[in-house]
């Protein structure tokens, strides 16, 4: 299961898709982006990392994290609701303007509940796809067994 | 009372916010997670419970308020709306799912609680809470994914055989009903050009009566399977027996009567002259319901399926106060509408008694098969007793809730003249009565098998308050609303009067959307029924 091309694959392409994802997360309030499709991004790396070391050595990694990460996901998302009520309203926009060497950067609670969003979908979709990948592992395992026998 | 309007968020936020908090403790192990899980429920409901109650006493009194989510103005932003209807449906809710929570912690299984039963629960609530608050129609579609997902996972929690073939046609079904709530609301945002309820209101008298039947139709379509309404019910009796009795509990007191509550909102709102001309139909309905779901309760082996088909027989109630909701009666318009909420409040209530009675029953003897039960009235004699009250309220006996609420409800149809289903609904009362007598012989009556093998944790004095005391106080509250009726009365016609009068729905939400520049009649029904019709 745990091909060296892949291995080698994994080493190189999630770190640099998961940068790729921060970008995206960071460039989503006007722009396309966002996220929701940040977080695909990052499942879609991890899932190169349940291809290369197989589902069973990636849940052992991040198995008891993706529930917790879809709460903590989910709290974010609120927080940044209930920021909203100190400028006047449940979910109303905030946001802070400064300058970081001569680059206006902007923040505020909408990104914050895009960040909730990001650790959802993030929780969601590694979920998805180590269970499939289990699924998958499984059947093949079977046939393996069943090929074996006269 | 004077608070701020956001107030309103709350009723999605605190359970969205403890739900989402009792999830990052799946994290942590086994014997504390439970135990914090049930702690920070514990404070959701209260809270929850607590709020409602506030926003029953504003809105009873005569209020009703609107809160723009983010500040964004009307037609753009989601808008949230509260009045007494709403008011009642989260207070009731509320008051259930308090009810239920002890009995659940007294009863649930150690791995249906590891799996996490708590969160999936609070996000039940606040799928419930947002539908009974919104004033925005796709933001209804999607308060109606979040209650269907969360009560897949409750559903399908602890993973049995029955269970996953039960959740598999619970799923499936009440995928088709969203699916036409979603095709509503996308037909509704292609030729009326917004999804605020409010402005759809607005519009609606403009546009062609083709348009309007397709929209009413859809919703009729996707509401009526959503409550289980012949003939889109079939999802119900298949699922709800599956489950953790607590759970078949918190769904009755809680799913289907969201779809009725949607009913309630959406067609006095959007269409209420098309509660006259389609009276016919929705009074058929109403008695395929009522007559099929009553049926279907003779032939069931157990008491959670034998109950079920229950629930749909008496949505079918409800569709006839829905019925004659727009109907002439002597004490004005809007009265039949009145009783149907109700009506609905006392099913809710003494639905949600019988289940928990029978869930101790089932939990207690190890068996829900009516024929290797009987006998339990020596066991058991006082939960047997609140059980017969029960009972007796869903048949509509004197001096309960459901008395008050058939009899209303008969008067409304004999008054404004439809015979045919009047008859119908007093001859499934006496069927629902005969049923009731057949549980009660079959579980109660007679000799107790000896083989009943009760469940060490349920042995305790603790649990068994916990299962009696949330029955006790249902029952008292169905008698309470059955001889104190005229309060009761006064608190549901002063939702229904909120319910039928739509200039101050739109008043409340915005002004400014009764759009000037189009000259489009609208005004209240049926006040000025021809210009608003046509």
């Amino acid at each position: 299961m745990t091909e060296i091309y892949l291995r080698l694959v994994n080493l190189i392409l999630t770190p640099l898709i998961i940068l790729v994802a921060i970008l995206l997360f960071l460039r989503g309030h006007d722009l396309p982006g966002g996220g929701f499709i940040a977080g695909l991004l990052v499942a879609a790396a991890l899932e190169l990392t349940i291809l290369s070391r197989g589902a069973t050595v990636t849940r052992e990694q991040y198995g008891p994290w993706l529930i917790p990460l879809v709460g903590l996901g989910l709290l974010v998302a609120v927080i940044a609701g209930l920021l909203g009520i100190y400028g006047g309203g449940f979910f109303h926009g905030m946001w802070i303007e400064f300058y970081l060497g001569g680059d206006k950067i902007k923040m505020g609670t909408p990104q914050l509940f895009d960040l909730g969003v990001m650790l959802v979908v993030i929780g969601m979709g590694v979920t998805y796809l180590l269970r499939l990948s289990e699924a998958a592992e499984a059947v093949s395992k079977n046939d393996a067994v069943e090929g074996e026998q006269p | 009372m004077n608070v701020h309007p956001t107030i309103l968020a709350m009723p999605v936020a605190i359970p969205l916010l403890f739900g989402a908090l009792s999830l990052l403790m799946q994290g942590i192990r086994t014997p504390h997670r439970v135990r914090v899980q049930q702690i920070l429920a514990g404070i959701a409901i209260g809270a929850n419970l607590i709020l409602a109650l506030l926003l029953l006493s504003y809105t009873l009194s005569g209020g009703r308020m609107s809160f723009q989510m983010g500040l964004w103005p009307a037609p753009f932003g989601i808008t949230v709306y509260i009045d007494g209807l709403s008011a009642i449906m989260l207070t009731t809710v509320g008051l259930l799912s308090a009810l239920i929570f002890p009995f659940a912690v007294a009863t649930m299984d150690a791995e249906r609680a590891r799996l996490g039963f708590y969160p999936m629960a609070l996000f039940l609530l606040m799928g419930a809470n947002g539908a009974f608050i919104t004033g925005d129609l796709f933001n209804l579609y999607v308060f109606y994914e979040v209650l269907l997902m969360s009560s897949f996972v409750l559903l399908t929690l602890g993973g049995t055989p029955s269970q996953i073939n039960g959740g598999i046609r619970y799923v499936v079904l009440n995928l088709m009903g969203s699916m036409m709530l979603l095709l509503a609301a996308g037909i509704t945002y292609g030729t009326l050009g917004t999804l605020n309820m409010a402005h759809i209101a607005v519009r609606m008298g403009a546009t062609p009566y083709l348009v309007q039947a397709v929209i009413a139709g859809l919703l009729l379509i996707a509401f009526g399977a959503k409550a289980a309404a012949f003939p889109v019910f079939f999802w119900l009796p298949s699922s709800y027996h599956t489950p953790h009795p607590a759970v078949t509990a918190l769904f009755s007191g809680v799913l289907t009567k969201v779809g009725m509550y949607s009913l309630f909102r959406t067609f006095p709102l959007f269409f209420p002259w098309l509660l006259d001309e389609w009276q016919p139909l929705i009074l058929t309905i109403a008695g395929l319901t009522m007559v099929i779901g009553v049926l279907g309760a003779f032939a069931q082996p157990t008491i959670r399926r034998l109950l079920s088909f229950h629930i749909i027989s008496q949505i079918g109630y409800m569709f006839m106060g829905l019925g004659v909701a727009m109907a002439p009666t002597p004490y004005g318009v809007g009265f039949g509408l009145a009783l149907a909420i109700l009506f609905l409040v006392h099913n809710q209530i003494v639905k949600t008694a019988l289940l928990l009675g029978g869930g101790a029953v089932e939990l207690e003897t190890g068996t829900g098969k009516l024929n290797e039960l009987g006998g339990v009235v020596a066991l058991r004699p006082f939960q047997a007793a609140l059980f017969f009250l029960a009972a007796f309220s869903l048949a509509g006996f004197p001096p309960t809730s459901g008395f008050i609420g058939k009899l209303g409800l008969l008067e409304v149809t004999f008054s404004s003249g439809s015979w045919v289903i009047a008859a119908v609904s007093v001859f499934v009362s006496l069927l629902t009565t005969m049923s009731m007598i057949r549980l009660w012989q079959y579980v109660f009556w007679g000799k107790p098998h000896s083989k009943y093998r009760m469940p060490k944790k349920l042995a305790t004095q603790g649990a068994s308050m916990a299962m009696t005391v949330p029955v006790l106080i249902l029952v008292v509250l169905s008698i309470a609303i059955g001889v104190m009726a005229q309060p009761a009365l006064d608190a549901v016609q002063v939702a229904a009067s909120q319910v039928i009068d739509r200039v101050g729905y739109v008043e409340t939400v915005g002004p400014e959307l009764t759009a000037s520049d189009l000259q489009i009649p609208f005004g209240n029904y049926p006040a000025d029924a021809v210009a608003a019709g046509r």
